[in-house]
C-alpha cells in the first residue's frame, strides 16, 4: 500500500521546570531571558522539526535546540534516543507545558512520513506548512507566517522530485539540503503562495512514488 | 484534516488506491472554557479587589494560565481604539460658524503639525488676531474659549453644553461673558493671547484633554487671571475629567463660574488662590478630597 502514514512515534517527553544556567547556555537557551526548558526525542526527524515549530505558534516558547542524530533511528544509541532531539526554552514552565502539548498534538496528527512503496522501506516527507512559526521561517530565511513546503526523500527520489515540484508550480526553493543529511536524506525548502506549496508538494510525492516503482526506467 | 493529509489523500485516489487512508487518531477532547472569565481570580489579591474599585484603571482583572481573558483583552483593544480615534479626530473648518462661534485657528497649518508642535498650538495666526480684534467684545469679566484641544470629539461632543452652562452661571453670578469663541488646534496656552487681547479680567478655555482608555471624550477647563502671554501653569486652576461618566458639564459650570468669581474677587488664580471656603461647592475641583470611582463603560461582552 502506498501513501500510507508512516505515524512518528514519540519515545520520550520530559520538562525541567528551573534549568540550571549552565544547562540553559549549553542548549542555546539564553538564562537572563528562560528558566524552563521542555525536551522531547522522537523516531521521525522532520515531522518534529515541523512540530517544534507548530509550539512556537501555540505557546510563548523558543526552540533552541534540535538536532538530527547521525543515521536515523534505525541506529539509534538507545530505545529513547530516536532520530532527533528537540529543546524549547520559555520564562515560564506553564508555557513549557502549552508548547509540548502542541508538538504531541502535531506529531499525532499532523506530521508524518507517508510510504511511497509497497514494502514501506522508502518513506517521503511532502508537508505543507500554511503558516510558518518563528522557528522554521528563521530556520529557511522566510517571513513568520509565510507558506512553505517541507519536502522530504531518500537521496535519489529526493533529487528528482525537487526537480518535479519546483516546476510543478511557482515556488522558489528557499533552501536545499543535498544529499547526505545526517540520517541520509535530502530536504528541501520550497517558499511561495500556500495553494503553490500545495502544487509543489503533490508533483514531489508523485515522483519519488513513480521512482521507488521504476528506479530504472 | 490537515492540509498535507488532505493533499496526500487527494493523491491516492488519483493514482488510483481507491481504499481511503487510515483516518488520524481522534483529537483530543478540548476542555471547556470556564463559565464567567472576566474576573475568574479576581478575588485572590483583596489589595487588588479593593483598588479596583476605585478606578478604571486595568487592576484586578485576573488572568487564565499566564494570559489575560479574550475579553479584558478585546476590551482593551476596543478602549485603544476609541482613544485613537478621538486623537486622529479633526474639528470641520464650518464647526464654530454653524454653532454661532467665533472660529479662530492657532498658527498650527495641519493636524499632524499641531501632535507635533505645541508651541505653534499656543498662538493665534495673523487672520485670527485680527478677527478677533474686530468681533470680539472687549473689557469683559469672563471670555470663555472653546477648543479642540486634543479631542476634537470631546470638543463636538459636550463643548456646546459646558460653554452653555458655564456661561449661564457667569451671568448668574453678574459676571459679564464675552463673545463665544471656538479655537481650532489650539493649546491650553491659547488663552493667554486671547485672554490678553479681550482684555479680559478671566479667560477660561474649555478643551478636548489627552484620550485615555475608553474615554475620547473628556473634556478640561483651564482658567487663569488677568491673562496675558507669559502665564505660568502655577497660575492656571483646571478642571479635568469633565464628561457623562465623570463630571457632567452642568455640574463643571457651575464650578468655573465659582471659581471665575473667586479670582476677580481675590485678583488672583493658581496655587494663590484661597479655595478654603469654597471646598463644599466646589467638590472634587478643590482638590485633595475623596473621589468617586468612575463607573468603566464596557464596550465588548463576552457570551457565556
Amino acid at each position: 500500500m502506498i501513501l500510507e502514514p508512516i505515524l512518528p512515534t514519540i519515545l520520550s517527553v520530559r520538562r525541567i521546570p528551573n534549568a540550571h544556567p549552565d544547562v540553559l547556555r549549553a542548549y542555546g537557551a539564553d538564562p537572563a531571558r528562560h528558566a524552563s526548558l521542555g525536551l522531547l526525542t522522537c523516531d521521525q526527524d522532520d515531522p518534529t522539526y515541523v512540530a517544534l515549530d507548530e509550539a512556537t505558534k501555540q505557546a510563548n516558547v523558543e526552540v533552541v535546540y534540535a538536532r538530527s542524530f547521525y543515521a536515523g533511528s534505525a541506529h539509534a544509541s538507545g530505545r529513547l534516543s530516536g532520530e532527533i532531539l528537540g529543546v524549547i526554552a520559555a520564562s515560564d514552565p506553564d508555557e513549557i507545558d502549552e508548547g509540548l502539548k502542541a508538538v504531541v498534538r502535531c506529531l499525532e496528527h499532523d506530521a508524518c512520513f507517508y510510504s511511497a512503496d509497497d514494502t514501506g522501506s522508502i518513506a517521503v516527507f511532502p508537508h505543507v506548512i500554511a503558516s510558518l512559526g518563528h522557528y522554521l521561517s528563521a530556520q529557511a530565511g522566510l517571513a513568520p507566517a509565510s507558506s512553505m513546503a517541507y519536502l522530504v526523500a531518500p537521496p535519489m527520489e529526493g533529487s528528482l522530485g525537487l526537480d518535479a515540484a519546483l516546476k510543478a508550480a511557482d515556488v522558489v526553493a528557499a533552501k536545499i539540503f543535498a544529499p547526505p543529511t545526517e540520517t541520509n536524506f535530502t530536504a528541501a525548502f520550497l517558499s511561495g503562495e500556500l495553494t503553490a506549496c500545495q502544487a509543489a508538494a503533490e508533483a514531489y510525492a508523485e515522483t519519488v512514488v513513480d521512482v521507488a516503482n521504476r528506479p530504472k526506467a | 484534516m490537515s492540509v498535507t493529509r488532505k493533499l496526500i489523500a487527494d493523491l491516492r485516489l488519483r493514482l488510483g488506491h481507491a481504499d481511503p487512508m487510515a483516518p488520524p487518531p481522534p483529537l483530543p477532547e478540548i476542555a471547556r472554557p470556564p463559565q464567567r472569565v472576566f474576573p475568574s481570580r479576581r478575588e485572590r489579591s483583596a489589595f487588588a479587589a479593593s483598588a479596583s474599585k476605585h478606578t478604571t484603571a486595568l487592576v484586578g482583572i485576573g488572568a487564565v494560565g499566564t494570559r489575560y481573558a479574550t475579553d479584558v483583552v478585546l476590551q482593551f483593544q476596543a478602549e485603544l481604539a476609541v482613544a485613537h480615534g478621538a486623537v486622529g479626530a479633526e474639528l470641520p473648518d464650518d464647526w464654530a460658524q454653524q454653532n454661532g462661534l467665533l472660529p479662530l485657528q492657532s498658527r498650527v497649518g495641519n493636524h499632524r503639525e499641531f501632535l507635533l508642535r505645541p508651541d505653534l498650538g499656543r498662538r493665534l495666526d495673523e487672520e485670527s488676531r485680527r478677527r478677533l480684534e474686530e468681533r470680539a467684545q472687549k473689557d469683559v469679566d469672563v471670555q470663555p474659549i472653546l477648543a479642540d484641544g486634543l479631542s476634537a470629539v470631546a470638543c463636538m461632543g459636550s463643548g456646546l453644553r459646558l460653554l452653555e452652562a458655564f456661561s449661564t452661571a457667569c451671568r448668574g453670578r453678574g459676571l459679564s461673558v464675552g463673545t463665544p469663541i471656538c479655537a481650532k488646534f489650539a493649546r491650553v496656552w491659547l488663552e493667554d493671547e486671547i485672554g490678553e487681547v479681550v482684555r479680559a479680567k478671566v479667560a477660561c478655555i474649555l478643551l478636548g484633554e489627552r484620550p485615555g482608555l475608553g474615554t475620547g471624550d473628556g473634556l478640561s477647563a483651564y482658567m487663569v487671571y488677568q491673562p496675558s502671554i507669559g502665564k505660568t501653569d502655577g497660575e492656571r486652576n483646571m478642571i479635568s475629567n469633565i464628561h457623562p461618566r465623570g463630571m457632567p458639564p452642568e455640574v463643571a459650570g457651575t464650578r468655573l463660574a465659582l471659581l471665575a468669581e473667586a479670582m476677580i474677587r481675590q485678583r488672583v488664580s493658581g496655587v494663590e488662590l484661597d479655595l478654603t471656603g469654597l471646598a463644599s461647592q466646589l467638590g472634587e475641583a478643590a482638590g485633595g478630597g475623596y473621589r468617586a470611582p468612575q463607573e468603566r463603560v464596557r464596550l465588548v461582552e463576552v457570551l457565556t
